[in-house]
């Protein structure tokens, strides 16, 4: 007879957890990329889950995903085009090339928040790795901004077909450093929340402001004189990961004003994928200083 | 009841599987559920006046060797589940060490991460992945789950649609499906009708005579003494007393009596005080 893994399995040492064993920060770290990776199978799950919810509760289900974001772009353009009376080129392009990352970045921060306290009760009766958590909602928020791209697709081959360029293909890029920066962000609020349940409230507020002070509805170039007026501002601009993300997406989407095809802020962007990478790593020690803690204050 | 399958005396020299020494588990007041900013500036400000945090579990030591059987008992909030909480790596001590050997799976409150949205099968993946079982295993497993949890063509509905004692049954069957090399049980053994407890009482057994060590909390003080081969008593986050089943539910039963029959000169008191 032969034997099979259980029983191999069986045969082995039986592992050894004590909680005399505390690790250090490395360790830490050590421990979440275990984690993740070896549940890989649960994260999938997990998104699976949230999408399939996500469908279904609504009446048109999913084609909100396409809806929502054009919804969006015809409320910004009435407002920025008619009531404000600006005029850019092409402007309903022009904005959604910001509310599509935008959206998705969102999303994913609201889901993030209550993804740890909305487990509260498996929390208290099973023992797994709580990084899990935002990690899966994070991931479910990609479906987001991919189904977005239906919506983009669409608006450039009937009203844009000539702001059409190969630069299309740097949107993964941009996408990449960006999903790095959600997922810093993700694991920050989703451990405070449990603490603080303020988290919720205040981000709404939080995320609007963040909105206006990044260059979406308006490019760089318009508040270029903003320097000079209030070199604060000016200042807190410069350093929002979505100055680089919006610009990018814009250069790459819509391009110039003109019309020509021009390329993402390749040094902003490589700059932000480091620091997107260091944020991860501080987030991620964080949340596992954190994850302690949770289940008795859940 | 089953009948007759007592365990048998431990042989001696068996290897640890669970050791506790002076685990104590604190709770901070402070930073409680549903804490706000705002709240926790007033916890500043009244840093003072009362206590801070109390101690669920204190002082707590046993160990627990292969092939025994124990049962904790004791009152209401004496601190029995976040023993098993704790003995599950679900919080962490605040004080003193538990080293375990093999891996550990609780049967707390059944059902518990059920998503209500889902259907009956694709639960069943997910509480696997969450119980860190393999998702080939799970396959694997998932039709005799079903059979057990024995919910016809409900499997592929939404568990919403469920009667309590549905999710209990599609609980327990998850929760038994695995065998783990120590097992944590919390108050499984009375879910169901009649057929279900006495076939959940069967598996329980089966896993009890499996598995190299078993944990349960219970009020069943019939199970503890004709199934443990150890028991424990907890009041108040102290271990009163230890040792032979039998011994340790006399001891508890004179106490619950004690406690009654103070409860009931208490209620007198307050009675006469309101004539």
């Amino acid at each position: 007879m032969d034997i099979t893994r259980e029983e191999i399995a069986r045969e082995a040492p039986p592992s050894l957890r004590s909680t005399a064993i505390r690790p250090g920060p490395i360790g830490l770290l050590g421990e979440a990329i275990r984690e993740a990776w070896s549940r890989r199978r649960l994260i999938r799950y997990l998104v699976q889950a949230d999408l399939k919810k996500k469908g279904s509760d609504t009446v048109l289900g999913n084609i909100w995903w396409v809806l929502d974001p054009l919804l969006q772009m015809v409320v910004y353009v009435i407002l920025v085009s008619v009531i404000f009376q600006r005029t850019t080129p092409d402007y309903p392009l022009f904005i959604f090339a910001a509310i599509l990352p935008w959206k998705w970045f969102t999303s994913s921060v609201y889901d993030a928040i209550t993804s740890v306290v909305g487990q509260e009760r498996l929390i208290k009766q099973i023992q797994f790795p709580k990084i899990i958590l935002p990690t899966a909602t994070t991931f479910a928020g990609v479906a987001n901004f991919a189904f977005g791209m239906i919506p983009l697709a669409g608006l450039l081959a009937l009203f844009y077909s000539d702001r059409i360029s190969p630069t299309l293909v740097f949107i993964p890029l941009i996408a990449a450093v960006q999903f790095v920066f959600t997922l810093a962000f993700s694991f920050v609020v989703a451990g405070i929340n449990v603490f603080f349940r303020d988290i919720a409230n205040v981000s709404r507020h939080a995320l609007r402001l963040w909105f206006y002070l990044s260059p979406g509805l308006y490019s760089a170039a318009a508040i270029e004189k903003l320097k000079e007026t209030n070199p604060v501002i000016a200042q807190v601009m410069a350093i929002n990961p979505f100055y680089t993300f919006f610009e990018s997406y814009r250069n790459v989407i819509y391009g110039t004003p003109a019309g020509a095809p021009s390329m993402p802020l390749w040094g902003h962007l490589a700059a932000w994928l480091v620091g997107s990478i260091v944020l991860l790593v501080l987030a991620t020690l964080l949340f596992k200083r954190l994850e302690p803690a949770f289940a008795k204050v859940l | 009841m089953v009948e007759g399958v007592s365990p048998g005396p431990v042989q001696p020299g068996a290897p640890t599987v669970i050791e506790v020494r002076d685990l104590g588990v604190r709770y901070s007041l402070r930073l409680t559920r549903k804490n706000t900013v705002r709240q926790s500036f007033a916890n500043l400000l009244r840093r003072r006046d009362g206590p801070s945090s109390f101690w669920a579990l204190r002082n707590i030591s046993f160990t627990l060797t292969k092939g025994e059987s124990l049962a904790i008992i004791g009152p209401n909030g004496a601190g029995k589940s976040t023993l098993l909480q704790a003995l599950a790596g679900i919080i962490t001590p605040s004080e003193g060490q538990i080293d375990v050997r093999g891996q550990i799976s609780s049967l707390l409150t059944l059902g518990a991460g059920f998503d209500a949205e889902l259907t009956g099968r694709d639960n069943i993946l997910l509480a696997g992945a969450f119980m860190g079982m393999d998702h080939r295993e799970m396959a694997r497993r998932i039709d005799s789950i079903i059979e057990f949890a024995d919910l016809g063509q409900f499997i592929d509905a939404s568990i919403k649609t469920y009667s309590t004692g549905m999710r209990a049954r599609l609980g327990f069957s998850i929760a038994t499906a695995i065998d783990p090399d120590i097992l944590l049980l919390d108050e499984v053994l009375a879910t169901g009708d009649q057929v279900f407890r006495a076939k959940s009482q069967a598996r329980v057994l089966e896993l009890v005579r499996a598995a190299k060590g078993i944990v349960l909390v219970t009020h069943d003080m019939n199970w503890v003494t004709e199934f443990c081969n150890r028991a424990i008593l907890l009041e108040q986050g102290h271990i009163v007393a230890e040792g032979d089943p039998a011994e340790v539910v006399a001891i508890h039963r004179e106490h619950s009596e004690q406690v009654k029959a103070l409860k009931a000169a208490e209620a007198a008191r307050v009675l006469a005080a309101a004539r």
